[in-house]
């Protein structure tokens, strides 16, 4: 009894001093709602700017620092609201309210078409285009006639300082409350992986472009309400200050001198940096930029994580694992690794049919067939460079054929997307170990059990199962980067096998392996594929994978030279000259 | 015969006002092809040396052929300063390694137009040389605008000239391909980085003290400059040589022409429409992988 409690009053003890900063929060919150119905106006209009901050740096987190696209423009999105905003407040004599709904939804409207064509972008070159993009709102907005123009325009319906305040502490607290939602929830979680390794999250069933277009969508969301409540604070719009290309970089630097990515840093740097140039600007009007400039230039060479990262230091502030730590596994309740009944032994699942795929004038592969059939093995063996990886990519839809046809079951792969294929029940692993830096290794797991499992229960028992499986229940909260070379492939298998996948696809998972490590790798894939499961692996470790194959097809340059049974492939000649070697020189794997 | 004159001359100032721009994008490519790092100070450092040429006429009377060796120098040693004392003490790879060094070039281009707009205020300013117009059969150019394009076309084929022909050169070229590789191979990317962003940082300091007989400039206007110098060295895809001139010309020409038929504000719209369009087709650059140092 006493043995169970304990760690029950621990984990509680935990909780209540991680729920700590929340209480922290609240108290900050508080103050900051008597200064907006009791202070002045200087302070409560100081309370204002500093959550429009707030908010602006939130919106910019969630695409920039939780999916990693970083975006030059998200003020585009400020403007949209502000004038979706004055436009509803002129034209049809909305409540200010009523007003912010609207330009919050013209935004997420506006945001869901650009969202899905500008994603397409990566790095600098989607931070520029966004930058492009809020340009030219700007300039439509000069040039119409519609709000007043390059000119401007007085908005009929202004709040008092007071009630604007008060508003804009509201969203910033829902900025902050959303932003913690997200990352606790299952697309936090993929919007973390998606920002490690894009591939990598295809790989587990992760429809990444839905899920960037979504956060996309949220942070224009958040920034169209920052700017209408602007809109009502300021009672005026004009296109110079409604799309503010300083509002832009304040609000990057904001996020970078708290911390990008994390869910206090954008908070911290907002106060902070609202805080500190009001003082300047009070001090120093003139110097205050070169002040503020100075500031950045200090925080990024002794405080590159951000504010954030000097508390992370002690333990604080650091973000909790998804739905952790891994509730124990009761043998009643286990669940199949794979799915129970997925055909007969023999049927063939997977089929390659005389698939090419050329790179200029490389042909990397030559009418190479490959059928998978359920409960067996197939071996892909052949020098570096014959194309086996290539393969790989193509059954998995991360590259695409030139000729052929790629079938599961009675399922033509042809132009689908990688999630798909991952979800239709194909999973692989990578030749080099992808993990996701940002995420533990519970999360990990329950990545891919998301998708596969039926409902989040199921999901999490099968990743705690999983975790169990692979040794790994005491590493769970450890990051992929901190574990060693052997366990990281194991995790990785287990990324897979958590499609529970009809198929699977191995690529030199046992390199590099020891002995006892290649023993548990044979006795999980005996269990894959009693269950039914077809495998087929890429080795260069001979003897690791013979022992195990069922079917032995062996690739060089491209075509397939030989293929069958292992003890019969491995004595035919033309297999012994390309790849094992006549014995003349010492083989490498040996 | 009058159109054919007017898309003549549409065409040729276009070219023009290309190498200008070319010009003033060219230290932020040769940063970027190197040390895969955009340097936000940019614009202000073309910015400051166009002040500085202001100060210099106003001082002695003296033109481009004083200001500009004295900026190149000048900003010669601020690049080296700026690398030494900030970009060195940054780690510049990984994920995070470009917003850091964003942020760095950000602050520093905050602080150096803030202290611009202390000394010399918030006005326009230009200096008055090559103010005449040249004539061109029927046509007439300003001669701050053939100076300005010969300099910049002529210092393009000089840096390229030196990128693929000497020594140094191909130790740059090198250093951008592949940093580790070149390390490994005994290089000292260490001083190449510094030399290249030294060298970028004169290039600014070079064209700012001639461009100011263009275009006038202000403590401010630093922000704007980087950004067309950026959109320029991204249309023509980052630290690509060829495409960057590729780019100024396309980019010139589409300037003059729209903003001579559709007016100066949808001139502007124009440019960034077109460069999402090709970052959306062909995010490598106008000519990929082809033509990069």
């Amino acid at each position: 009894m006493t043995r169970t409690r304990a760690p029950r009053v621990a984990i509680t003890l935990a909780r209540l001093r991680q729920e700590r900063i929340w209480l922290l929060f609240g108290i900050v919150v508080l103050a900051a709602a008597m200064v907006a119905l009791f202070g002045n106006g200087d302070q409560a209009q100081l309370l204002f700017s500093t959550c429009l901050f707030v908010v602006l740096a939130y919106a910019w987190n969630i695409i920039s620092g939780l999916s990693g696209y970083v975006s030059f423009g998200q003020v585009g999105f400020f403007g949209i609201g502000a004038y979706m905003a004055a436009t509803c407040q002129i034209a049809w004599q909305w409540d200010w309210y009523l007003a912010a709904l609207g330009a919050v939804l013209a935004a997420i409207v506006l945001a869901l078409p650009l969202g899905t064509v500008m994603l397409r972008l990566q790095g600098i070159f989607f931070a520029l285009g966004m930058f492009g993009l809020s340009r030219i709102g700007a300039l439509i907005a000069t040039s119409t006639s519609l709000v007043g123009g390059s000119m401007g325009e007085p908005v009929p319906i202004v709040g008092t300082t007071q009630e604007t305040a008060l508003a804009m502490l509201g969203c910033a607290v829902g900025a902050v409350v959303l932003t913690a939602w997200l990352l606790r929830s299952p697309l936090g979680l993929r919007l973390l992986a998606l920002r490690d390794d894009e591939k990598a999250a295809e790989a587990s069933g992760i429809n990444t472009n839905a899920s960037k277009v979504t956060a996309f969508c949220l942070s224009a969301g958040l920034a169209a309400l920052a700017g209408s409540l602007y809109v009502w604070n300021v009672g005026f719009i004009d296109p110079g200050s409604a799309f503010n290309n300083t509002y832009e970089l304040q609000t990057i630097l904001m996020v970078l001198f708290g911390g990008i990515g994390t869910l206090w840093g954008p908070l911290l740097g907002a106060v902070v940096i609202s805080l500190i140039s009001n003082a300047l600007w009070a001090q120093f009007p003139q110097q205050q930029q070169i002040i503020l400039g100075a500031l950045i230039l200090i925080a990024v060479i002794w405080m590159p994580g951000g504010l954030v990262s000097l508390f992370q230091r002690f333990g604080w502030l650091r973000r909790r694992p998804v739905w952790g730590p891994p509730p124990p596994v009761e043998a009643e309740e286990r669940l199949p690794l794979f799915p129970a009944a997925v055909g007969n032994v023999g049927e063939p699942v997977l089929g390659c049919q005389e698939v090419t795929r050329r790179f200029g004038g490389l042909t990397a592969l030559n009418r190479v067939s490959l059928e998978a059939r359920s409960g067996h093995i197939v071996a892909v063996i052949g020098p570096n460079g014959a194309g086996k990886t290539t393969l790989f990519n193509l059954i998995t839809g991360f590259d695409r054929c030139n000729g052929g046809a790629i079938r599961l079951g009675k399922m033509l792969l042809k132009r689908l997307a990688p999630y798909r294929i991952a979800r239709a029940g194909i999973a692989r692993t990578f030749q080099t170990c992808r993990p996701f830096p940002s995420l533990t290794a519970w999360e990990t797991l329950l990545l891919p059990a998301l998708v596969a499992s039926a409902s989040k229960e199921e999901a999490i028992r099968a990743a705690a199962q999983m975790l169990e499986r692979l040794a790994l229940r005491d590493q769970w909260d450890a990051s992929p980067e901190s574990l060693p070379p052997g366990q990281l492939r194991f995790l990785e298998i287990g990324r897979a096998l958590m499609l529970r996948p009809r198929v699977l696809l191995l690529d030199e998972v046992m390199a590099g392996m020891s002995p006892e490590e290649i023993r548990l790798i044979h006795a999980l894939l005996r269990e894959a594929v009693a269950a039914g499961c077809a495998v087929i692996a890429i080795e260069h470790v001979v003897p690791a994978i013979m022992p195990i194959a069922d079917h032995v097809s062996v690739l060089d340059f491209g075509t397939t030279i030989a293929q069958g049974r292992p003890d019969e492939v491995l004595r035919n000649p033309a297999v012994i000259e390309a790849y094992l070697g006549t014995g003349e020189e010492e083989p490498v794997n040996a | 015969m009058l159109q054919l004159q007017t898309y003549l001359l549409l065409l040729l100032t276009g070219i023009m006002w290309g190498g200008v721009y070319l010009l003033m994008a060219f230290g932020l490519n040769l940063i970027y092809g190197v040390m895969k790092v955009v340097n936000l100070a940019h614009g202000d450092f073309i910015v400051v040396a166009g002040l500085l040429a202001v100060t210099l006429y106003g001082a002695f009377q003296a033109g481009p052929v004083l200001a500009i060796p004295l900026a190149t120098l000048l900003f010669l040693l601020v690049g080296l300063a700026v690398y030494r004392g900030l970009l060195a003490h940054v780690d510049t790879t990984g994920s995070q390694g470009e917003l850091r060094t964003l942020l760095i070039t950000f602050g520093l281009s905050s602080i150096i137009s803030n202290i611009a707009l202390l000394i010399w205020g918030g006005q326009y300013q230009s200096v008055p040389f090559f103010q005449s117009a040249v004539r061109l059969g029927p046509l007439f150019l300003p001669e701050s605008l053939i100076v300005s394009s010969l300099v910049a076309f002529v210092l393009a084929f000089a840096v390229q000239f030196w990128l693929t022909r000497t020594r140094w050169g191909r130790l740059v070229r090198a250093t951008a391909q592949s940093e580790l590789g070149a390390a490994s191979c005994g290089l000292n990317t260490g001083r190449i980085r510094l030399l290249t962003f030294a060298l970028g940082a004169a290039m600014a300091g070079a064209a700012g003290a001639l461009t100011v007989v263009l275009i006038p400039v202000q403590a401010a206007s630093g922000g704007f400059v980087t950004v067309q110098a950026f959109t320029l060295i991204a249309l023509g895809g980052l630290g690509n040589y060829l495409g960057a001139l590729l780019a100024a010309i396309l980019l010139g020409v589409i300037e003059v022409s729209s903003s001579y038929f559709l007016g100066a504000s949808a001139a502007s719209a124009m440019i960034y429409l077109i460069f999402i369009l090709v970052l959306i087709v062909r995010p490598q650059g106008l000519l990929g992988h082809r033509g990069r140092i």
